[in-house]
């Protein structure tokens, strides 16, 4: 179209750099602000709520985000790398730095993934009306186990004599659960005006799915999350036993769903819908920038790199680096704290 | 008609005070104060009614007198070719500062009286926000709410003792409502999850008045409302008495089917 | 006239051939200018659209529970031509967004934003045209989600605030967040790149301090949607999130509708009107700064004088935005927020109205000893200033808390926002469609008619939106589709009557400026390069520039406001124009 094109124009930028990379700092600006927003509501959010869960709760592993956070700072540096390579005219050696990080954003997406399914294997992430995990111990609770159960119990049951022992074992489990929850629900019943039902219910809950950090179990007590009582009988059952190991550690006792993997019975952490509805929305933001950037570069390597496309490359990599910057201050926000 | 936009834009001004002053002539204003604390509001709201009114009158009536007088059909003299004034600047920076400053100040005390010092009484009732209805616990003989002697009412016909400090305790169960008496000149979002309160008095010894919902909560907003009644001490507990022994006498009824 | 023309570099170049297909030209055009008359005339339709849903809720209060005439047939014959509550509550919800997200954000930064900035500061296009289209292309879904959100259940009934937990409960709202997104990633691709363009992009000689007001509003503008808009996306995706996966954020604890407990909560209700207000204060701002821009340059033209307090002027647009961050509080006096923030968020909201009035008293001294020319557009935008005073001063009644707590959510607060928006804002836009025009068409819009058209809307307007403030005087409650059940408001019937049959006058009203608008495209008589004989860098580029924008280098000597300069010996003095020293002795076009 240059025929009908006026004159070429000349301007007076006011500052000394590209139009792409002027527009790619106010970009990251306005990323700076929804980082804010989400960011902020985790915080009002975490600090307004009632009871949070400890990291391991929840099954935050601190090696493996710190590893992650290492991954990221490579990433980073390799970025940097193959600027440097792309403003020396090496296209081949800024390739090979962006294969790299390439590569190691691919790990980080890895980790996080084996991170998410870990927690979707405990059911822990929000679903719709009401995901597996609940934040008290109450009767809405008690309803969904004993839903739970039952609707293991029936496709067990209608087997008849087809039934193998490993039914029966499990219809054995199922029943034996099912007792403790009866019991539980009758305290509630009949003593609506006693802690009674809510302490035994609240014991099956840890029974099921026990805590990781009796800190957070005497946290939430004071906050009045779970009964005070449960505090005593929780610090009981952490006595040492008779060979004198185990001292309140909780990681080291199995919960009735992991000794039987197949049950999924709902499970209590005090915080937790709230905590799974933050970190999924602040990791899962965050992957999806890391996601673009690797498809960034995964494109840029159809391209050769040589000088002009020099500040290409710095571009994507200021936005790693804004996408790195956000993980840092995720991971102690997340994982630490 | 040289000057007809000028002229046009004098009837702004013009009507718009003439409105204002005449509305209440036809009962288009404050509905009736029945409070004690209302009057400080009112009183507020005219202050800043002169003051704006001034303000009002004085920058519409500037922008019909330039628009007349500097009119280009009429106006024979040259522009005057200025950028501005940095006096004029600081003038009008500085005098609107410390009007605001002024209305800012004056209006911290209604303010903290309406919604900061919560008097150190017991609560006279508990109003729950549903859709699309207030229901109203009172604490019963007892005085002490959430006790099994409260009285619940959930046809939004409150009562209230007239003359007395009253201080509610308000909630919502589902959504969000908000607790607008017009008359008293109060109003509280309630939000689910939140405790709210709010205290009043009524200077009337008797009064019925409107309980809005002010607040969008569904389809069925519009039709949220309530009556509270008024009344002396006596009265509201002889109706309060009644209540309960409705309530005990219903209570009997269900029990024995 | 002099022999000096602003036209002096007219010449040559002529008819533009264009190479590439109608598709590549008008639809899928990276033109500015091309892109801006489609963010036009797409905010055109919305707004008749929106016009028509606000007759719906004036009928209705008007003639509560009546068959509806005409439009009751069209819409709701389901219903017998009547409005349900649940109607009306659609109606207002979706007039007030389809007026904010369609209309007026769009037509102030999409159209006027688009077609403005490069011309006035002299570049060939924006600095990213492809960007650029798309985020015009963003807005399209964004209908899309909109419009099909009519017709999902009873339609978006929680206002245009989208408050939860009320509005978690209603189906429609996902479409109406998505339609949300979208416009904010379209606004957000518009402002970095309206960003760019001003800082890098203009002519030699256009310093920041001879940019029009125009662009200096539009550049605070898009600062405003950079920094505000991304907290508003991230709260619209936790509210879809809250709406679709289950997660909790806004669900306070324990919280159930229709007979689920939801997500067991630990959520605050509060935090989205903190991050929706966050955003919403600003985007008032968003919805009056280009407006103002516009309204100062047209006054300065038509006064034929100077912009009084160029200087002021700007400061106080940086002034509001700057301040406009920190206000966001004084929507939420009574919504349960600790009344200690209530105070601060008083004071802050106070002071907001300091630049304001520093703006309007800069009007007013640029008409005082001027040779004013009641023009249409000039018209306009002085019914914006004494629009904007109204407006203004209401505001003043609510930013007091305890005023506030009566008039909160009653028509007093319509009447204000009406006034900053309609009044304000809207007619703003009309002078500045009228006064563009022009620009963009190359004809002139009829100016009998275009008068015609002002007075009708302003007479009009006010008697729609004045007597508002009466209503709320007396405690009338927005958002009710029948108040007149309380006793409190029953004899305001009447008085509401009134407002409607106004507003169905008005917006008849506008079948003129629509008749003139399509006319004028095609049979307006040919403008020239400045047929109002402005200073600006725009009017001198052929009517309608050509692609690329200018046919000579612009080269830029003085400030936009040189009007009734000694200097020279016309009654204006263009930008580009050389001064005398710099001038060849005899300057008529070569
Ligand atoms: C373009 C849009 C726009 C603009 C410019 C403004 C401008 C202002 N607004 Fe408005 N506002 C809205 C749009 C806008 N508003 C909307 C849409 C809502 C409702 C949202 C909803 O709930 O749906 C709202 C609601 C709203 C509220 C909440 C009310 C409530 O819900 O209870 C408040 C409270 O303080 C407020 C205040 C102000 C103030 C102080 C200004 C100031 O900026 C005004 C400053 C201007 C002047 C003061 C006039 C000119 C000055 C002079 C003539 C000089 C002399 C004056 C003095 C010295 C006082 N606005
Ligand atoms: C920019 C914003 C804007 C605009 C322009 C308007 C315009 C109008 N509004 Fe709107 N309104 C709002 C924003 C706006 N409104 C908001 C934010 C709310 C709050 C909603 C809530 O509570 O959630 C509201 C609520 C609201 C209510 C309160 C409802 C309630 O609370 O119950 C009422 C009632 O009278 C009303 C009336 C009107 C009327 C009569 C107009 C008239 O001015 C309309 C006139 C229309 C036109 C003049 C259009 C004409 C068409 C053209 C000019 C196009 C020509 C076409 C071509 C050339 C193709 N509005
Ligand atoms: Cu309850 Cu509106
Ligand atoms: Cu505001």
């Amino acid at each position: 179209m240059s025929d009908s094109h006026g004159p070429r124009l000349s301007y007076q930028p006011a500052l000394p750099i590209p139009n792409g990379k002027t527009c790619l700092w106010l970009f990251l600006s306005t990323e700076i602000m929804f980082f804010a927003g989400l960011i902020g509501t985790y915080i009002v959010l975490r600090f307004g709520a009632v009871a949070w869960p400890a990291p391991h709760d929840v099954l935050l592993s601190e090696p493996l985000g710190a590893f992650n956070t290492f991954v990221l700072i490579c990433s980073s540096v390799t970025v940097v790398l193959a600027f440097e390579a792309a403003k020396m005219n090496q296209s081949g050696k800024a390739k090979g730095y962006i294969t790299l990080t390439l590569l190691l954003g691919c790990v980080f997406l890895g980790v996080k993934m084996y991170e998410y399914s870990h927690k979707f294997e405990h059911g822990i992430y929000p679903v719709k009306p009401h995901g597996m995990v609940y934040d008290k111990a109450d009767v809405y609770y008690s309803a969904a186990v004993r839903k739970r159960l039952n609707d293991l119990k029936t496709p067990l049951t209608a087997k008849g004599p087809n039934a193998t022992e490993d039914d029966k074992a499990r219809i054995l489990v199922i029943d034996e659960v099912m007792k403790k929850v009866d019991a539980a629900e009758t305290a509630v019943r009949n003593q609506p005006d006693s802690p009674e039902g809510v302490i035994k219910l609240t014991e099956l809950a840890y029974e099921i799915y026990p805590p990781h950090d009796q800190g957070t179990v005497i946290q939430a007590a004071e906050a009045g999350a779970i009964p005070p009582a449960i505090v005593v009988k929780y610090a009981a059952y952490e006595q040492p036993t008779a060979d004198g190991k185990s001292e309140g550690k909780g990681e080291e006792r199995e919960g009735i769903n992991e000794k039987n993997p197949w049950l999924r019975l709902p499970i209590m952490i005090p915080g937790g819908p709230m905590w799974a509805s933050t970190y999924f929305l602040l990791t899962g933001f965050h992957a999806i920038h890391v996601i673009v950037g690797l498809i960034a570069f995964a494109l840029m390597l159809f391209t050769t790199l040589d000088r002009s496309r020099a500040t290409l490359v710095e571009n994507v990599g200021l936005y790693w680096h804004f996408v790195d910057l956000v993980w840092i201050f995720l991971f102690p926000l997340l994982y630490l704290f | 008609m040289k000057h007809f936009w000028a002229l046009l834009f004098l009837l702004v001004p013009i009507f718009g005070v003439l409105t204002f002053v005449l509305a209440p002539y036809y009962n288009h204003s404050f509905p009736r104060d029945i409070s004690e604390n209302g009057r400080v509001i009112d009183q507020l709201f005219y202050f800043i009614l002169y003051l704006t009114g001034v303000l009002f009158v004085a920058t519409e009536g500037a922008l019909f007198y330039f628009m007349w007088k500097y009119n280009g059909r009429t106006n024979r003299e040259p522009v005057k070719y200025s950028h501005g004034s940095h006096t004029l600047e600081v003038v009008w920076t500085i005098l609107p500062a410390v009007t605001l400053l002024f209305i800012a100040i004056y209006q911290m005390n209604a303010w903290a009286d309406a919604k900061m010092r919560k008097p150190d009484i017991p609560v006279t009732a508990e109003i729950t926000g549903r859709q699309f209805n207030w229901d109203v616990r009172y604490p019963g003989p007892d005085g002490i709410l959430h006790t099994p002697d409260d009285i619940i009412l959930v046809d939004g016909e409150i009562h209230f003792p007239a003359g007395e400090e009253i201080l509610l305790s308000i909630k919502a169960a589902d959504v969000l409502h908000s607790f607008f008496l017009p008359n008293i000149r109060m109003k509280q979002d309630v939000v689910p999850g939140m405790q709210q309160y709010m205290w009043f008095k009524c200077r009337e010894s008797k009064a019925e008045v409107d309980i809005v919902c002010a607040e969008l909560c569904g389809w069925g907003h519009y039709k949220m409302s309530g009556r509270a009644t008024f009344e002396p001490r006596s009265e509201f507990n002889a109706w309060l008495a009644k209540k309960s022994a409705e309530q005990q006498a219903h209570r009997i009824t269900q029990a024995t089917p | 006239m002099s022999t000096i023309t602003a036209d002096s570099h007219a010449h040559a170049h002529g008819e533009h051939a264009h190479v590439g297909s109608f598709l590549s030209t008008y639809v899928f055009s990276r033109d500015h200018k091309v892109i801006g008359i489609q963010f036009l005339f797409s905010t055109l339709v919305w707004f008749f659209i929106g016009g028509l849903l606000a007759l719906g809720v004036r009928w209705q209060l008007a003639y509560p529970w009546s068959d509806m005439p005409i439009l009751g047939k069209l819409l709701f014959s389901a219903q017998g031509g009547q409005i349900a509550p649940e109607t009306y509550t659609m109606l207002f919800t979706m007039h007030a967004s389809v007026m904010i997200f369609l209309v007026i954000i769009p037509i102030l930064a999409g159209a006027f934003g688009n077609f403005l900035i490069p011309l006035m500061i002299g570049a060939d296009d924006m600095a990213f045209p492809t960007l650029n289209m798309l985020s015009y292309w963003f807005m399209w879904p964004a209908f899309a989600a909109f419009g099909a959100s009519f017709f999902i259940g009873t339609g978006p009934m929680s206002g245009w605030t989208s408050y939860p937990p009320l509005s978690l409960t209603i189906e429609a709202q996902k479409f109406w967040l998505v339609g949300l997104t979208c416009v904010g990633v379209s606004s957000m691709m518009g402002s970095v790149n309206y960003l760019t363009t001003i800082i890098q992009m203009r002519a030699p000689g256009m310093t920041m301090f001879r940019l029009p007001m125009t662009i200096w509003a539009m550049f605070i503008t898009a600062v405003l949607q950079a920094f505000a808009l991304p907290v508003l996306t991230a709260a619209g995706f936790m509210q879809l999130a809250d709406l679709t996966l289950g997660t909790g954020f806004f669900i306070p604890e324990g919280w159930s509708a229709n007979n689920t407990l939801h997500a067991a909560g630990g959520g605050q209700p509060l935090l989205w009107q903190h991050l929706f207000w966050f955003y919403s204060h600003p985007a008032v701002y968003i919805m009056i700064l280009p407006a103002m821009g516009m309204v100062s340059d047209i006054i300065a033209c038509f006064a034929r004088k100077p912009l009084f307090g160029y200087k002021p002027m700007v400061y106080s647009i940086a002034g509001i935005a700057g301040l406009g961050f920190i206000v966001w509080g004084h929507h939420m006096f009574v919504s349960g927020m600790s009344p200690v923030l209530g105070m601060t968020f008083m004071v802050a909201t106070m002071f907001i109205a300091l630049p304001s009035a520093i703006k309007v008293f800069n009007w007013l001294g640029t008409i005082w000893g001027a040779k004013i020319q009641f023009t249409t557009p000039m018209l306009f935008a002085l019914s914006f200033v004494a629009m904007f005073i109204i407006g203004g001063l209401s505001g003043i009644f609510m930013a007091a808390t305890p005023v506030d707590i009566f008039i909160h959510d009653t028509y007093f607060i319509v009447a204000h926002f009406h006034y900053v928006l309609f009044a304000g804002t809207a007619m703003g836009v009309f002078g500045a469609i009228y006064f563009w025009f022009p620009k963009m068409f190359g004809r002139m819009m009829n100016e009998e008619w275009g008068k015609v058209h002002f007075f009708l809307t302003f007479v009009f307007l006010n008697c729609v939106f004045y007597p508002m403030h009466i209503l709320g005087w007396v405690g009338f409650p927005r958002r009710l589709a029948d108040p007149y059940h309380y006793e409190t408001f029953r004899h305001l019937l009447a008085l509401n009557q009134f407002i409607t049959w106004c507003a169905i006058l008005m917006v008849a009203s506008q079948i003129i400026f629509a008749i003139n608008f399509f006319y004028s495209i095609f049979f307006g008589p040919v403008a020239g390069r400045n047929p109002w004989h402005s200073n600006t860098l725009e009017w001198q580029a052929p009517s309608p520039p050509g692609h690329g924008n200018f046919d000579f280098q612009p080269v830029i000597y003085r400030g936009p406001y040189e009007y009734g300069s000694p200097e020279v010996d016309i009654d204006y003095y263009p930008q580009t124009m050389p001064p005398p020293q710099n001038r060849p002795a005899a300057v008529p076009a070569h």
